[in-house]
């Protein structure tokens, strides 16, 4: 596939021995340890998004220190206030329409969830591995969150209600375009990991690994343009039109209710874990490889991971609250025209790393 | 402010306007009733509307019992004429409710003929558009009428076609509107009030569209007949929880209207000033509305919290945010101290400096922009043969605005206090939003003029009451935030109607009571528009359509409906949906 030739004038970091870290056994206690750390982390980033839009918006939100005076009734906090959202739908009736595919519109959250999930596994956090070093790692990332969005798109289309028919009809014309974008940013980094190590990268540990310069430098067009992905993918305004609530109630989760639709947004809970900590795993890498017997290095990477999170969280929001919805026809133009402008940039920036003499990369 | 008519223009209009009038009588404020043959009225309707381009305002009908029904049709002849309002009525016979319709003459009389038919069982004859109005599709039409009883929903009518007339239809067939692809609303969160606006798509373009309301129905013309004046003006209050002000003003306009009122000056400045403020409330509502149809929620919140300022503001002078209950018959019941006022008017100047800051860069947003420019497109013409009113007509560049040509009851005069209209000729929604911020800020200035007048003046408040002559007829106008208002109201006493007239007497004199009371908001007239400005949009632009012309759905609704599910075809009757929750409680 790809074939990297000649020398680099960026050396790659020389990954001797990571001890512990390459450890099955505590590969395998971690894994079990991130399915609460990613749920907690994941809703604490909904709720910081619901938090600054709310004070963008002049409201309170859900509040970090409860009102004395209702404290005793409400607890002292209400930072998971999206997870009571969520527990509070598991409670309530599953029901599905006469209209819908039984199986399939019962299935495509639980399936959408999943993928979501298991992503977590594949993303490595500062100090933990996880599974990202597992062969082609990368692509199994992708092909995760796609599979979440087409579970969605596939359980709208199921359902037989016009709300989600139209709803799933204008989410495959987002995905069409986004996935391209995400597709783009992320091997982008890849080939200049793998010219910088001189094997093919395909893990998202080899490309944390690559190298001791944050990709966000090498090539910033790639970082711009997964997070216009992220837009997409969250359905952040002004990109949310195949939610837009005012036009098709709610587009492909019109008929959704119950478990079903606690699924689906506990999925999104994890996709946004998933996007920030994959966009900070790739473009910060040297946040998250650890050389070895650093472990100053290890204590202030989890706190500088939390804050470039919030940072992107905040990032997130700040586009959110300042845009109304696009139109769907102007949103397709517009943002495929974004996308196609910033994937071309993306990819001329590793022309021009080769042509410096930076990378070398030759496809054959 | 009370003038009888001139008598030129009531000779003119016998002379040259009217001659197969078959009586006149001049009513208050330059408004004339004219009785005519029911056979005349779309004769008439052609000259008015066709040759002398004046504006149709209603219809309406009152039962008189054993005396007939009177069909009403009201005319606004303010291009004209100053101020004249002209109120043709024919009496139909109990034995034979038939009446050409004027409706096939203008399209806007089509719907208040439709309720009128759905009201008294009136049969227009030639009209375009016989569905239900109010009632469902699927309601039978009554033997009475003489129509089958399946005609108005179960057998397909071919969608109507242009006439050579220049009538231009609008509207599905029932059974088209049943099997439409989407039907927005009853419950719709684009729209938080009941209705359906049924839309055949091709893709996302609508192709084909028509509005069915009849989802509200609270019967408050009847209950404020049966009130009487004075506590008919709380009723009318509740019309409309956003423009509650002016339809309190309308409600007194109309009323004194009945007789020879005359209102102190600092009365008619406490009433421009709660309506005014009322109108700035209204459209920074509205403007936060159109944001979160949009999707724009920061948009909605930011203006809505400027919105709370301006109820608090109204707080401070009437003790109320949504309902003002101020309005008397010849004044109001409240003073609005000086200290009050001169300690209002810097708040008011910072609420102008915050919505400048705010509003012109909400309007100037690209992404808003490019949802609004050239979407739900209504030309002047199009808005004066459908009947367009308010911010709506005045976009599409037609300077129409009751303040101007029929003021109500309080200070408008432009000598007095100075204001203009705000025109556009964008005629698109952008240009609605453009008319109403221009509006608000004209609005805040009337209100800075009324507070200055009020800090620094003193007197009465209200006049004392008088009687109302039995059976003198009325005329209210009122330009309400979304358009104009229009109530008429005949009086009680008279020549009663044979069920209200107690045994062994022939009439009552000076009965508290109205024999009528007739409502029409903006929203009547402005939903009729609607399909006409959908036609041909996407589907993501119907919503912000429909939220353009500012909808008012429960002041547009009257009549009761049952529902009925079309496939089973039972009925669930109100038992039924008592025994329904019980059962559901129960369990």
């Amino acid at each position: 596939m790809l074939n990297i030739v000649g020398q680099t004038s960026i050396s790659p970091v020389v990954v001797t021995n990571q001890g512990i870290l390459s450890n099955p056994i505590f590969i395998a206690v971690t894994l079990i340890i991130m399915i609460p750390v990613g749920l907690f982390l994941g809703i604490i980033y909904t709720f910081l998004l619901r938090k600054l839009t709310a004070r963008f918006q002049w409201r309170v939100g859900p509040v970090v220190t409860m009102y004395k005076d209702l404290a005793p009734l409400l607890g002292r906090s209400r930072i998971w206030q999206p997870l009571y959202d969520i527990l509070k739908l598991f409670g309530k009736d599953n029901m599905s329409p006469s209209t819908s595919r039984k199986a399939i519109f019962l299935a495509s959250p639980y399936l959408a969830f999943l993928c979501a999930f298991v992503a977590i596994f594949f993303i490595p956090l500062p100090g933990l591995q996880l599974l990202s070093n597992v062969s082609e790692s990368l692509v199994i990332t992708v092909y995760l969150l796609i599979l979440s969005v087409m579970f969605t798109i596939l359980g709208a289309a199921s359902s037989g209600s016009p709300w989600s028919a139209i709803g799933a009809r204008r989410e495959v014309e987002l995905f069409l375009i986004y996935e391209i974008g995400l597709v783009v940013s992320l091997f982008s980094v890849a080939l200049i990991a793998s010219s910088i190590t001189g094997t093919e990268t395909l893990t998202i540990w080899g490309i944390v690994n690559s190298t001791n310069l944050p990709m966000l430098i090498l090539d910033p067009f790639a970082a711009i343009l997964l997070f216009l992905v992220m837009l997409g993918k969250l359905a952040i305004k002004p990109f949310d039109i195949a939610e837009a609530e005012a036009e098709i109630v709610a587009g492909p989760y019109t008929e959704y209710s119950g478990r079903s639709l606690g699924l689906f947004q506990l999925a999104k809970v994890f996709l946004l874990y998933d996007l920030v900590t994959l966009f900070l795993a790739v473009f910060i890498a040297p946040l998250f490889s650890l050389p070895t017997g650093n472990a100053l290095w290890f204590i202030a990477a989890i706190p500088l991971y939390v804050v470039l999170a919030v940072v992107m969280v905040f990032l997130l929001t700040v586009v959110q609250v300042l845009h109304p919805r696009y139109k769907i026809s102007k949103g397709i133009s517009d943002y495929g025209a974004m996308i196609a402008v910033v994937a071309i940039l993306t990819i001329a920036m590793v022309v021009v790393l080769n042509y410096m003499g930076v990378i070398t990369v030759v496809i054959g | 402010m009370v003038t009888g008519i001139d008598p030129s223009i009531l000779d003119w209009l016998k002379k040259e306007v009217v001659p197969e009038g078959l009586a006149f009588k001049p009513l208050r404020e330059n408004r004339v009733y004219i009785r005519v043959k029911p056979e005349d009225v779309d004769k008439l309707a052609e000259r008015f509307v066709k040759k002398m381009g004046v504006r149709f305002i209603h219809s309406s009908g009152v039962d008189l019992g054993q005396y007939g029904v009177d069909v009403f049709y009201v005319y606004d002849f303010a291009e004209l004429k100053p101020k004249l309002v002209v109120v043709l009525e024919a009496r139909l016979d109990k034995d034979n409710l038939t009446i050409p319709s004027v409706g096939k003459v203008t399209w806007q009389a089509a719907w208040p003929e439709r309720e009128v038919h759905e009201f008294l069982g009136v049969d227009f004859k030639g009209i375009p558009d016989a569905r239900h109005q109010f009632l469902p599709f699927e309601w039978p039409n009554t033997p009475e009428t003489g129509a089958p009883a399946d005609q108005s929903v179960v057998t397909e009518t071919p969608n109507p076609t242009p006439t050579a007339a220049g009538w231009h239809p609008v509207g599905i067939s029932p059974k088209n509107a049943l099997a439409s692809l989407i039907p927005i609303g009853p419950y719709h969160p684009g729209v938080i009030e009941g209705q359906t606006v049924y839309v055949r798509l091709e893709g996302e373009q609508v192709v084909d569209a028509d509005i069915k309301t009849g989802y509200h129905h609270r019967g408050i013309q009847r209950l404020i007949e049966k009130r009487g004046y004075n506590r008919g003006v709380y009723a009318a209050e509740r019309v409309c929880g956003i423009c509650s002000a002016h339809h309190g003003l309308t409600f007194v306009t109309c009323a004194e209207n009945l007789y020879d009122a005359e209102v102190p000056e600092r009365a008619l400045y406490i009433r421009t000033l709660l309506a005014e403020l009322n109108r700035i409330h209204s459209h920074v509502l509205w403007v936060g509305v159109a944001a979160d149809i949009v999707g724009w929620k920061t948009g909605f919140m930011l203006t809505w919290g400027l919105r709370e300022r301006v109820m608090d503001i109204i707080e401070a002078i009437t003790g109320n945010r949504v309902n003002y209950g101020i309005w008397r018959l010849g004044g109001v019941s409240r003073d609005v101290p000086q200290e009050l006022a001169s300690k209002a008017r810097p708040i008011v100047a910072k609420l102008k400096e915050d919505l400048l800051r705010l509003l012109p860069p909400v309007a100037a947003n690209p992404v808003f922009k490019s949802r609004l420019v050239g979407v739900g497109p209504l030309d002047k013409a199009t808005a004066f043969e459908t009947g367009a009113v308010g911010p709506v007509a005045r976009a599409s560049n037609w300077k129409i605005d009751t303040r101007l040509t029929n003021p109500p009851h309080a200070i408008y005069d432009q000598k007095q206090i100075s204001w203009e209209v705000v025109l556009n000729d964008g005629c698109d929604i952008y240009g609605r939003v453009l008319v109403r911020v221009g509006e608000l800020f004209q609005s805040i200035g009337i209100v800075d003029q009324c507070l200055d007048y009020l800090s620094k003046k003193t007197g009465d408040i209200r006049e004392v009451p008088r009687t109302i002559e039995p059976g003198s007829e009325a005329v209210g106008l009122n330009e309400a935030p979304r358009g104009e208002q229009f109530y008429y109201m005949r009086a009680g006493g008279g020549e009663l109607p044979a069920y209200m007239v107690p045994e062994g007497k022939t009439n009552v004199q000076g009965s508290n009571t109205l024999v009528a009371c007739r409502i029409r908001t903006p929203s009547y007239r402005n939903n009729a528009v609607l399909p006409y400005m959908l036609i041909g949009a996407a589907l993501a632009d119907v919503p912000i359509i429909m939220g353009s012309i500012d909808q008012c759905l429960a002041c547009t609704d009257r009549v009761e409906v049952v529902n009925d599910k079309d496939e089973s075809s039972y009925t669930i009757t109100w038992d039924d949906l008592v025994k329904m929750s019980q059962k559901k409680c129960r369990s």
